[in-house]
């Protein structure tokens, strides 16, 4: 019984170190705000900026863009997949391609594209887009690649027409690879959008954080990084895993990962 | 037959952005032909400017690579040997690889200023993490088996470590430094860009202030080579090396 209770609160021991850590050290050496705030600071800061100030606008303009380049990297990256994945001699015209632009995707692209779209939301959906686009292509390709031919010639010698074939075989057989890419996808996306928002935008928590820089404003920076942990945290554990493992149940044909 | 493949999309890639340019009459201020790139990379190269960059970027990813590797690998094995431990961390680093390395640039910089220093704790973060990680989920993903049999033959705890630990969770921990590199090397060139104290980060958002496109591209081409000739000549054969000869868990 005692274990039990031990076991479950176990996850939350280093946060709970952490904090008293902080709330010690602070207490003995008691530094200036400007290097790091106490952690009752960052909270009044934080619930100030939540109610009435400029929190909920930067998030929603984080979530728009992080949406928005995702959204289109999805859709054209499993595309190019599908495209890729169904005929070898383009996917092996792209692969080069593919594995060089992939080595620059995302940040690097900032200083050029600025040129191109100034400083603002298209800049931050453009990287995302990059970023997201090449795991999923790459992830389209091997999925689609890795659907045993057999039932593909399953449904053909049924009658099946070549469309039918990807809809009802090669796409759900498919899916748990580019769910798999999606997830990744979207971190790395997340990641692509936070240094993005620190040069390239006015709004959003990457810009937050940076204002906080500006301003010498340790409780902002310490607040805003928690709060994109949290936020990129909740996304994967209640949005992109349940969906991921719905789809491995329901049509994984091929055993991923095997069940943890 | 090989080389050819590889450089065929991009001699195809070169002679497309080439009709853009020409045809669409693009100014030279969004982008620039690739003649004018090449020129740019020779005169860099000429005048040792591109070396000084490139290599402060690559000394950099080195000593952050050689220092996480040899505080991160430890400390997953203390974590991924204790379940309670690993139960206990496993939820924090997770967090913590929600914070990109990047998000915590603003608060190094104000203690550490513009410096090369802010850089290097940006990019040891953002490598340590999935290293530590992955060589957590390594360890713990070893049958147990392995480590009683040895431990019934009356092998120490060393020994296990050395024979059973070790080389199990060798693939784990090369795939994490992997993963690590990949994000390291982006926030090592977005650090760059923004504390400005050299490095390929520096030279193309430096570039970007005098319009020099040229010079951006060039330094894009760098960073992507460099990335694909460390990942495919340092990590990747690192990599079938370990999972061939030591390779016990198949996935």
């Amino acid at each position: 019984m005692i274990d039990r209770w031990i076991w479950r609160l176990l996850p939350w021991v280093p946060a709970a170190i952490a904090l008293l850590a902080w709330w010690a050290w602070f207490a003995i050496e008691q530094p200036p705000a400007s290097v790091m705030p106490s952690a009752f600071a960052v909270i009044a800061t934080m619930a100030d900026l939540a109610f009435g100030g400029r929190l909920p606008g930067d998030i929603l303009a984080s979530m728009a863009r992080l949406l928005g380049g995702s959204a289109l990297g999805i859709v054209t990256g499993m595309a190019a997949g599908f495209v890729a994945g169904l005929n070898r001699p383009i996917a092996d015209f792209m692969n080069p391609l593919v594995v060089f632009f992939n080595a620059i995707s995302g940040i690097v692209w900032l200083p050029l594209v600025i040129g191109w779209l100034g400083i603002g939301s298209p800049l931050a959906i453009f990287l995302i887009w990059n970023t997201v686009f090449f795991i999923i292509f790459q992830n389209t390709v091997l999925g689609v690649q890795l659907v045993p031919e057999v039932l593909e010639l399953g449904v053909q010698s049924l009658g099946g027409s070549r469309w039918e074939t990807i809809r009802s075989v090669t796409l759900p057989g498919a899916l748990p690879y580019i769910l798999s890419g999606i997830r990744s996808g979207l971190g790395f996306g997340w990641r692509a959008l936070i240094a993005a928002e620190l040069v390239g935008a006015t709004t959003g928590l990457g810009q937050l954080i940076f204002s906080g820089a500006e301003y010498h404003r340790a409780d902002i920076i310490v607040g805003g990084c928690l709060l994109i942990g949290a936020i990129a945290m909740a996304m994967d554990r209640w949005l992109l895993l349940p969906i991921e493992k719905r789809t491995v149940i329901r049509w994984g044909l091929v055993a991923t990962g095997q069940g943890r | 037959m090989k080389p050819l493949k590889t450089l065929i999309p991009f001699a195809v890639l070169v002679a497309v952005w080439w009709g853009i340019k020409a045809g669409a009459d693009v100014p030279d201020k969004l982008l620039v032909a690739p003649l004018a790139v090449w020129a740019s990379f020779t005169g860099l190269v000429s005048h040792g400017i591109l070396a000084e960059y490139a290599s402060a970027s690559l000394r950099l990813i080195g000593t952050a690579a050689i220092i996480s590797f040899v505080i991160g690998v430890p400390l997953g094995f203390a974590v991924g040997t204790n379940r309670y431990a690993a139960r206990a961390l496993e939820g924090t680093l997770r967090f913590l690889q929600g914070i990109s390395g990047i998000a915590w640039l603003p608060l190094a910089i104000l203690w550490f200023g513009f410096s090369q220093t802010t850089t290097l704790t940006i990019v040891i973060y953002t490598l340590i993490v999935p290293i530590i990680f992955n060589t957590m989920t390594g360890v713990r993903a070893i049958p147990d088996n392995y480590a009683l049999a040895l431990q019934s033959l009356g092998a120490g705890r060393l020994r296990i470590v050395r024979d059973v630990y070790l080389p199990g969770a060798l693939p784990s921990i090369i795939v994490g430094m992997r993963l690590g590199m990949g994000y390291g090397w982006r926030a090592l060139i977005a650090s760059e860009m923004l504390v400005r104290q050299g490095g390929l980060g520096d030279l193309i958002f430096g570039a970007r202030t005098f319009g020099q496109i040229d010079r951006i591209m060039v330094g894009m081409v760098v960073i992507g080579t460099l990335y694909i000739v460390v990942d495919r000549l340092l990590v990747q054969p690192v990599e079938t090396l370990t999972v061939a000869r030591w390779g016990v868990l198949r996935r």
